[in-house]
């Protein structure tokens, strides 16, 4: 603390200063503020977990299922956590107000982010098909794999810009940060639609 | 580029091409985590409870590491950090994380043990729990020094940490996360 007088400003200034650093970087408030959404995260891990527990004899039938689930789950995270991201900031912005499926920018992405999954998962089967081959393992074909990519992200997508517009338009009506909310449950919602769309695919392109 | 009429703020060309590279990235670590889980596919298969495990262990070294990014990044805008050994923020942000991370980690082991259990292919809580704090501990020790490194680095190069940090560490964390599982059951003699 300083010994020797100081202008008020400054004094107030570096009260402030400590108090604000004081508030945002203790270790008690960030853990307050991050355990619970990581725990029901981690909720939304487990179920995802269960379905692809149940998926052994797709695993089995389907060699090369295996190498591009964390790839589903990764893109399809990825995708619409920026998703969500950005219909926060078009709705602080004030560009998106409701549900309309005339105004252009929710319709740009919402279609941005459909194409963007379709163009990575076919990105995904085909580079997980040649990489297996490569290492010299067993893989069910091109076709197959970037059939069920695109099928699971596709269907997901879809699932998840519903969920996402829907949710970040409501949750800033009722006087919520769209930011603070849609981003982490998105992130939970869209590891189980995920897996559940890529557990579904995998059964349809059995059939065939 | 204007026209008479109104240009939308966010084009399906504009959101495309910037989220293109990024997600080729994914797609690529990905592949690796896949190839990784492929290698031992026959001991997963047999093994249903570690395949419950897997998904939700795997993501917390990257939500952890993206809040930690995060954290730096809004610390660096703010002119907080300047000295990376003595600085709160950094020292703070980190230890606040290990916490959620290890918290979260013996929630999963429980909800996993509770759930096999259920499915009639449950495996002993404390092996479970074992497993957990191994990878984890694997996991949030290589990412968030990578996460503290590439934010310091983006920063001294003045690159926004926000556009670099965080889709990375998302994909870093399953990689290590899987590498740390498969390290664990190797040290506890499951495979």
């Amino acid at each position: 603390m300083p010994s020797e007088p100081q202008r008020d400003e400054d004094i107030f200034e570096s009260q402030y200063i400590d108090k604000y650093l004081s508030e945002y970087a203790s270790i008690s408030s960030i853990v307050r503020e991050a355990l619970p959404f990581e725990l029901i995260a981690t909720v939304g891990g487990v179920v995802a977990g269960i379905i692809l527990s149940g998926m052994t004899d797709e695993l089995e039938m389907i060699p090369g299922l295996l190498v591009i689930y964390p790839g589903v789950l990764g893109l399809r995270g990825n995708i619409s956590s920026t998703l969500g991201s950005r219909l926060g900031s078009a709705i602080h912005l004030g560009l998106i107000t409701d549900l309309d499926r005339n105004n252009p920018e929710l319709m740009n992405n919402i279609y941005g982010s459909l194409i963007l999954s379709v163009i990575a998962a076919i990105m995904l089967g085909i580079l997980g098909h040649f990489v297996t081959l490569a290492l010299g393992f067993e893989s069910a074909g091109v076709f197959k794999l970037v059939l069920i990519c695109v099928i699971a992200s596709f269907t997901s997508g879809i699932i998840l810009s519903f969920i996402a517009a829907l949710m970040a338009i409501g949750m800033f009506r009722f006087g919520f940060d769209p930011d603070n909310v849609v981003t982490p449950s998105i992130a939970t919602l869209g590891d189980i639609a995920s897996m559940l769309m890529l557990f579904l695919s995998a059964k349809l392109v059995v059939m065939f | 580029m204007k026209a008479g009429h109104q240009t939308p703020y966010y084009t399906v060309n504009g959101i495309i091409r910037r989220g293109l590279p990024v997600l080729l990235i994914t797609c690529i670590m990905g592949i690796l985590v896949g190839q990784i889980l492929n290698s031992r596919e026959e001991n997963l298969i047999s093994m249903p409870a570690i395949l419950i495990l897997i998904p939700s262990l795997i993501k917390i070294g990257g939500d952890t590491g993206s809040m930690l990014g995060a954290r730096l990044s809004s610390a660096f805008h703010m002119g907080l950090v300047d000295n990376l050994r003595s600085n709160p923020v950094v020292h703070n942000s980190v230890i606040a994380a290990s916490i959620v991370g290890l918290v979260s980690s013996i929630s999963v082991s429980v909800l996993v043990y509770l759930a096999s259990s259920y499915l009639g292919i449950g495996m002993p809580f404390h092996i479970l729990l074992a497993i957990s704090l191994i990878s984890v501990f694997i996991e949030l020790s290589v990412v968030y020094s990578a996460t503290v490194a590439i934010a310091f680095a983006s920063h001294r190069f003045g690159i926004d940490p926000d556009d670099t940090v965080i889709p990375f560490i998302a994909s870093l964390g399953d990689l290590v996360g899987v590498a740390g599982i498969f390290i664990a059951l190797d040290l506890l003699n499951i495979l």
